[in-house]
């Protein structure tokens, strides 16, 4: 595979927040807001790459039947440099994300590409892969932040955009707003695929998990 | 051989450990400063932001009324032209919708709130987090004295100005701010001996020297 189609992959393809609908901790939690989702994607993306770079140096070092517990070292490290770094350096944008920062260990992207991808592939290769998941993730975090701020608060990035007026939903910046984002924007996202590939005169087969015709619980009898 | 294996396996995973924990302490001696220094930073910012106008360094001027490295005992003392025109003091309330809401409140001579500013909350945004806005948190605190305010929210039947969707806040920065000016009242006597030179004027100007 070629290096610009690894880093593509990453933000349609196999966007990690709407494709492979990996991460889902932070993607709900933090975006309440765009400078949120912006600054979470970024921290996630860095640590992604540097774990996904490390990862595919020490490969053959990393014994196979221990590999999880050594990512999760490597990762865990990362985050803890982002994490110090951030206070340090960027107060208050650490004050904002604070308890979400040191959960970036946990988020499934970063164990996945490290798993799937930089356990088995070259240095640049997975740095690649990293950049790519890392802007696919970041920017489905500002398209659901985006919708969220912007129905919920009326502002985007802070600035008030519709004037005294608007009244905010603000369910949208709840905790249950984060769902209603994500299922319509991924609601979008098949819908956009599936007009490409009917234009392409391609066969379109949405993914599995996300039909509804696949899921078993629809055809319990059936099953049964 | 299996106990080969593990020793192997064992030995690679705490090397990488190892690395690690290096690593990370040279971040961590790296960045110490500078988290204390921003810390440090932000707290002076809303101490110069609550005080009524000064012209000394407040940061140089601080009396600690507590016992040695209890936080929020400090009070940052500013003056002008020699005579002291108000104090600034953190204040914190655990019962936030979050957990702790910290913030700097300053109060002048008269025991009259000059100025309020929330140094760290985790309310949450859009909701909890509108109320510490600093102009709206201004608009409702600043020129209330202890003993002339009903220290409860509106909802409560007091005179606090609270916001839609986040009367728990409200609460919590009432009770916080509350508190403050209750210590303040109370240590205003040792306050006035630990600050030494000027008294904290009840009147106008007998102060001056």
């Amino acid at each position: 595979m070629t290096r610009r189609r690894i880093l593509f992959r990453g933000i349609w393809k196999e966007n990690p927040v709407f494709r492979l609908v990996l991460g889902m901790c932070p993607t709900l939690a933090v975006t309440t807001s765009v400078i949120n989702g912006i600054g979470m994607g970024l921290a996630t993306m860095f640590v992604l790459v540097c774990s996904n770079g490390i990862i595919s140096l020490i490969r053959g070092f990393i014994p196979r039947k221990a590999r999880i517990p050594a990512f999760i070292v490597i990762v865990a490290s990362f985050v803890t440099i982002v994490d110090l770094v951030m206070h340090g350096f960027f107060y208050s944008l650490h004050q904002s994300l604070g308890l979400f920062i040191p959960l970036i260990v946990v988020n499934c992207v970063i164990l996945g590409r490290a798993e799937a991808f930089a356990s088995r592939n070259g240095f640049a290769d997975s740095l690649v892969d990293g950049i790519g998941m890392g802007l696919g993730f970041t920017l489905g975090l500002v398209a659901i932040s985006m919708v969220r701020e912007v129905i919920g608060n009326g502002t985007l990035l802070g600035v008030s955009l519709f004037g005294g007026g608007f009244q905010p939903v603000l369910v949208m910046v709840l905790p249950p707003g984060a769902f209603l984002a994500l299922g319509l924007l991924l609601a979008l996202m098949n819908k956009v695929e599936e007009r490409r590939a009917i234009r392409a005169g391609e066969a379109y087969e949405p993914p599995r998990e996300m039909d509804c015709g696949s899921c078993v619980l629809c055809r319990w009898e059936e099953v049964e | 051989m299996v106990v080969k294996e593990i020793a192997n396996i064992s030995f690679r995973l705490m090397l990488i450990c190892a690395v690690s924990a290096l690593v990370l302490s040279v971040v961590s001696d790296w960045t110490e400063a500078p988290i204390a220094a921003a810390a440090r930073r932000a707290e002076m910012e809303a101490v110069a932001a609550v005080l009524p106008p000064f012209d000394n360094s407040p940061d140089s001027c601080a009396v600690s009324m507590g016992e040695a490295g209890e936080e929020g005992r400090t009070y940052y003392v500013g003056t002008r032209g020699g005579s002291v025109t108000g104090v600034a003091v953190r204040s914190s309330s655990k019962n936030g919708y979050g957990g702790v809401i910290d913030l700097m409140v300053g109060v002048d001579g008269a025991g009259t709130v000059t100025g309020v500013r929330v140094l760290r909350h985790s309310e949450t945004p859009g909701l909890g987090a509108n109320y510490t806005q600093n102009d709206l948190i201004q608009r409702f605190y600043v020129g209330r004295r202890l003993m002339s305010t009903d220290w409860r929210v509106k909802q409560d039947g007091g005179d606090i100005d609270a916001v839609t969707g986040a009367t728990i806040t409200g609460r919590a920065v009432a009770e916080a701010l509350h508190s403050a000016l209750r210590r303040y009242d109370q240590e205003k006597e040792r306050l006035r001996g630990g600050i030494g030179k000027t008294p904290l004027a009840d009147g106008e100007g007998e102060g001056r020297k």
